[in-house]
């Protein structure tokens, strides 16, 4: 991921950071404060090349948003205000705004972190920290998920079209066995293919990453920034 | 996580039952939050998501037989749903996380997993969907205990037909249905396993 501003990278690491960071300001801020927050988060999401930001695209997001507004006036305090004819609370509907601006607040430090997160640099990320293995499990297990649901789908139409489904405990197991057993038979699939390439898990790989001066300038302006929104909070 | 001693087909193995999770996750767990919406849900989710998540991982382990082979297979699994596509996916990447970690913390006690052990790996598990409320509505909403306490005791009322009055049996009995039904996921796990196992021998 390429920073607009100047053009120079981040590391995986970096993104890393900022998700912290993000998760530690949310848990600290009190509601009031959370909009400044809310704003450092929108000015990263933007340098990093507006990627992240995509999520506000969705009508999901937003569907969730909303959704924790207009429950929070149902649900929450006294309902003393009439909408229509629906009875709702300004109090709930008020704790009900800064949740939600909690929320896309960190919703959005997810989007902008896992967006700048590929799967490669993950799995680069595990192999730095001297874990191939899971960074491997990681790779294989990305690429069995279409091979599942197609397994998952088989076993189900299989019993369904036997009528299994009269007996539903039954062919609950029986699918379930079914499943595991087809996944773990194309899991060793795998074990053959890689054995016959000779694949091993000790073997050396350059996964370094490196830690630039961009990685750096973005640490310390998190931590400034960070320690400047508490005192003002 | 140790890796010494780990078969390659150890983490095959990991990998063929995190993505087995994270595909019931990203299917099944998305389709569940759209119907019971976090805020509005303390209860349904959780508990059918930690229930399955606890089978297959325990299933996992039995042919993963390693230490950490759970909490590698949450890892996997936390890190597929953390891409797959949809908004909001902390409080379930939180809670598969956390759910792998007290499997691993019970399956620690001794060297061979016995069938107690998988219930009480099980019943940890998804007692996490009790104490996961209170944290991530502190964390992702702002909202104190005491607030999610009280819409816990109201919704038990509810689905018990028990009087608000009543709280502290409320709670209690919310948390004790949680166990039970991990309990049940590690009783199935270690059957599940058993019987895959058996049916893989046989071919």
């Amino acid at each position: 991921m390429t920073l607009a501003v100047g053009g120079f990278r981040l590391n995986p690491i970096s993104y890393l950071a900022f998700l912290v960071w993000t998760l530690g300001l949310v848990a600290l801020l009190p509601d009031r404060s959370v909009g400044l927050l809310l704003v450092a988060v929108l000015g990263v999401g933007a340098l990093s090349g507006g990627g992240g930001l995509r999520i506000l695209a969705r009508g999901r997001f937003w569907v969730t948003v909303v959704s924790i507004i207009v429950l929070s006036a149902l649900l929450l305090g006294p309902r003393d205000v009439r909408l229509w004819v629906v009875p709702v609370s300004r109090e709930g509907f008020l704790i009900g705004v800064w949740m939600a601006v909690r929320a896309v607040a960190l919703m959005l430090a997810f989007a902008i972190s896992l967006g700048a997160l590929s799967i490669v640099e993950t799995v680069r990320i595990f192999e730095a920290a001297n874990l191939r293995g899971l960074g491997f499990a990681l790779g294989v297990a990305l690429n069995l998920g279409p091979v599942l649901r197609d397994a998952v789908e088989a076993a189900y139409h299989t019993i369904r079209l036997r009528g299994g489904f009269r007996r539903p405990i039954r062919a609950a197991r029986l699918f379930l066995v079914t499943v595991i057993a087809n996944a773990l038979r194309y899991g060793d699939d795998v074990v053959k293919s890689a054995t016959a390439r000779a694949f091993d898990l000790e073997a050396k790989t350059d996964a370094a990453i490196a830690v630039g001066w961009a990685d750096a300038v973005f640490l310390c302006v998190l931590v400034a920034g960070g320690a400047a929104i508490l005192m003002l909070a | 996580m140790a890796k010494s001693g780990w078969t390659v087909r150890d983490w095959i193995y990991v990998a063929v039952f995190g993505a087995l999770w994270g595909v019931l996750e990203i299917t099944l767990g998305s389709y569940l939050h759209v119907l019971f919406p976090p805020l509005a849900d303390t209860f349904v989710v959780g508990l059918i998501m930690a229930g399955i998540g606890a089978i297959v991982a325990l299933v996992g382990r039995w042919f993963v037989p390693k230490r950490w082979a759970v909490l590698a297979i949450g890892v996997v699994t936390t890190i597929l749903k953390a891409f797959s596509l949809g908004g909001i996916v902390i409080g379930p990447m939180v809670a598969i996380l956390a759910e792998a970690l007290l499997m691993e913390f019970a399956l620690w006690l001794r060297a061979t997993p016995t069938r107690g052990l998988y219930i009480l790996a099980g019943a940890l598990a998804v007692s996490w969907n009790f104490f996961h409320k209170f944290i991530m509505m502190r964390i992702l909403y702002g909202r104190s205990i005491v607030q999610v306490y009280t819409q816990m005791v109201k919704e038990g009322s509810k689905v018990l037909g028990i009087d608000v009055a009543y709280a502290v049996a409320i709670i209690v009995i919310l948390f004790v249905f949680r166990l039970v039904v991990g309990g049940v996921a590690g009783w199935i796990g270690w059957d599940l396993g058993r019987l895959v196992g058996r049916r893989l021998a046989r071919e």
